[in-house]
């Protein structure tokens, strides 16, 4: 499964919604009840399955779901 | 033991169709501490969508912070809804609290309303002196108060003041003068003093000491999203916040059911002997002595305690008589139930002598497949998850919150010693060949006299709560009392009783009134504790009223049954006193009559005090 693919599911579970689908360029305005603190949930939950910890610069400069799968990859990966 | 796959169980609760079901599957999880944080916001949210479906009414609780209160508000409705109760949880805007409380529409009156505080402005760099922060501090809080007292009526739980880190003087210094530490803990002594009578008081600083602020803090959330507290701190205040409404509301749990072998000592005493049980000496047998004087504080303080444990009746007594390291004794238990019956049986046995329902027992029991057994047969029985290690016995029942409340009275206390005392008398019951000889070996000694101001709350309480042995069942209040007594030819007296196993207190009331032309006294309330029914207390009360009636110029008495649905005990007191019906009417009530100008006293083994203080002890 790829990171999108992990993404999607994380997000489902997040918001309570089975039929959520991801792109790399979905933004928090595509999305149904995702505010601020929908947005640190999300970013919590995100830590919690991959293992890696976002500072509060990192999280404010994520602009789309694509730029978040990059940045776990890059701090998932560089633990390998 | 299985993981718990908490998607999976999130989807078993959507798909199950029946809302009452998915509740159920929620406390469950809840109880069983299965949901990390997520999972207990979920839990909430979906409790507070399906309350109505189901035909569950909720009790409405206004919860207003100064920090944010996302994941508090759903976590609360979790906890509380894993100990049975449906909470519907209303947050106010983010640091809006007097707003929230002087907008708040007061025909929509919540059963109470949670003040959560944060130390923002306490703590803020300024001129202000140290004093005057903390004043700023009670001053919005006592506004808080009034304007919940006045415009809703609901009770308080106070929350209070913390530091995540000691500040700019550090732990020593921040402790004295105007640091951090001292600021917190002084603004926290003020609300502590100045609190309304009946609200709660969470202690936020030791409910943070108790995990350790390093995890009980989460400053990049706070940061994020202006919620101090971690994720584990979230759930941990919520439990906190749930034992205290459960405390200002409906009160602490009252009786402490123990099992013995592995619970209050080490071994099994049917196999080693009394003596071969662990306790007193060694790493096990400190930390069951620990126990026992943990439990024996908490029956100090008005809990009451029980056995239940699978056991020869004599097998289990034994240490309890023979082991000098035990700390509790025989003594310290209200019921002792040792048996070979499932325990459920015992409990039910335990809360009808002690007349206690079961959701005010906690049950603590090493053995896992009792607590399953009791899970299941008695669900309101609050049942404390026992950890393998009796070092941990006494942190995982303080830590199940079940005993908080919100005053310590010398009620209380009273209360566990009367229960006590109580189990001693029934003990001593069954070993009398008659019962006369019985009541005469109960010494008992009773003390009547008229009702004065200082009584006058026992009384209107006995008034308002007696419903067994109650003639005519008249709810007066202190004005109405007063009023009677006033009256010429009044009689109005109490009753104390003690006998050889204890101080029974004040338990009967009796207020005749006159009417002078006929020299008939009427006898308006009479009513006794049903504590002391039985014993001809009420037949040494009677010549006491007669002996009252006639110093105040009566030669007849009048008396009344009024018949309700409790007070069948005492449609024929009368009679068997020697009055004479002279009336009924359709609805059951009976009118009677007694010429006390010629009466004698009637039999009882009640001796009056004033006679006995006479005599050489």
């Amino acid at each position: 499964m790829d990171i999108l693919e992990q993404l999607t599911g994380i997000f489902r579970d997040v918001f309570d919604a089975d039929d959520l689908t991801l792109s790399r360029e979905t933004t928090a305005a595509d999305v149904d009840g995702w505010d601020s603190l929908m947005h640190v949930r999300l970013v919590i939950a995100v830590e919690k399955a991959f293992g890696v910890r976002f500072s509060s610069s990192e999280v404010a400069s994520l602009a789309n779901v694509g730029e978040l799968a990059d940045a776990v990859a890059r701090k998932a990966g560089s633990r390998a | 033991m299985t993981s718990f796959d908490q998607r999976a169980f999130f989807k078993e609760v959507a798909a199950c169709g029946d809302a009452a079901k998915g509740l159920r599957l929620i406390a469950d999880a809840v109880r069983r501490r299965q949901l990390d944080a997520e999972g207990m916001d979920k839990a909430g949210r979906r409790c507070a969508a399906t309350f109505t479906a189901a035909d569950i009414v909720a009790e409405r609780v206004l919860l207003l912070g100064q920090c944010t209160t996302t994941w508090v508000g759903t976590a609360l409705t979790a906890v509380a809804w894993g100990e049975g109760r449906a909470l519907d949880v209303v947050e106010g805007t983010y640091d809006n609290v007097l707003q929230e409380l002087l907008g708040a529409n007061p025909a929509i009156r919540p059963a109470a309303v949670v003040l959560l505080p944060w130390n923002k402005r306490l703590l803020a760099s300024g001129s202000r002196s140290a004093a005057e922060r903390v004043q700023d501090e009670l001053d919005f809080w006592r506004e808080a108060w009034r304007a919940v007292e006045t415009r809703l009526a609901s009770r308080i739980v106070q929350v209070g003041y913390d530091t995540v880190s000691p500040g700019a003087l550090g732990y020593g210094l921040g402790a004295r003068g105007g640091g951090d530490v001292a600021l917190v803990r002084a603004v926290n002594e003020g609300l502590r003093a100045a609190l309304p009578a009946g609200a709660a008081f969470v202690d936020l600083e030791a409910v943070a000491g108790e995990a350790g602020r390093r995890s009980f803090y989460d400053l990049r959330r706070y940061h994020w999203t202006k919620q101090p507290f971690s994720e584990q701190g979230v759930i941990r205040l919520a439990e906190h916040l749930s034992a205290a409404l459960r405390a200002a509301i409906v009160g602490p749990r009252k009786v402490l059911v123990l099992d013995l072998d592995n619970t209050v000592w080490g071994g099994i005493v049917g196999e080693v002997g009394p003596l071969g049980i662990t306790i007193g000496e060694g790493p096990d047998g400190e930390a069951f002595t620990a126990f026992q004087r943990h439990v024996k504080r908490l029956s100090e303080r008005g809990i009451v305690l029980a056995v239940s444990s699978k056991n020869n009746d004599a097998d289990a007594r034994e240490p309890f008589r023979t082991n000098p390291e035990m700390v509790l004794s025989l003594d310290d238990f209200a019921q002792f139930e040792a048996n070979w019956e499932p325990k459920a049986v015992s409990l039910r046995r335990i809360a009808k002598t002690l007349q206690l329902g079961l959701d005010s027992f906690v049950f603590f029991d090493d053995n896992p497949a009792e607590r399953e057994h009791i899970r299941q047969a008695l669900p309101d029985v609050a049942v404390v998850e026992v950890p393998e290690d009796p070092a941990e016995y006494v942190r995982a029942l303080d830590q199940e919150l079940w005993f908080e409340a919100v005053g310590l009275t010398d009620e209380d206390r009273i209360r566990s010693e009367q229960y006590r005392s109580e189990a001693r008398r029934r003990d001593e019951e069954s070993s009398y060949e008659s019962v006369d000889a019985y009541l005469a070996s109960l010494e008992m000694v009773a003390d009547v006299r008229p009702i004065d101001d200082a009584d006058m709350d026992r009384v209107v309480q006995l008034i308002g709560k007696t419903n067994q042995f109650n003639l005519t069942t008249r709810r007066h209040g202190a004005a109405q009392v007063r009023q009677m007594l006033a009256e010429a030819g009044a009689v109005g007296l109490t009753l104390r009783v003690a006998d050889r196993f204890g101080d029974h207190g004040l338990v009967a009331v009796a207020i005749a009134r006159m009417e002078p032309a006929e020299r008939t006294a009427c006898i308006d309330t009479w009513l006794m504790s049903c504590r002391v029914i039985g014993r001809t207390v009420e037949e040494f009360f009677f010549n006491q009223l007669v002996d009252a009636v006639r110093g105040s110029g009566a030669r007849r008495l009048k008396g009344e049954f009024i018949p309700t649905a409790k007070n069948g005990l005492v449609s024929d007191l009368y009679d068997r006193l020697g009055f004479e019906r002279i009336g009924t009417d359709g609805a059951g009530r009976v009118e009677y009559r007694f010429d006390c100008a010629t009466a004698g006293a009637v039999k009882t083994f009640v001796r009056p005090k004033a006679a006995v203080m006479g005599a050489a002890s």
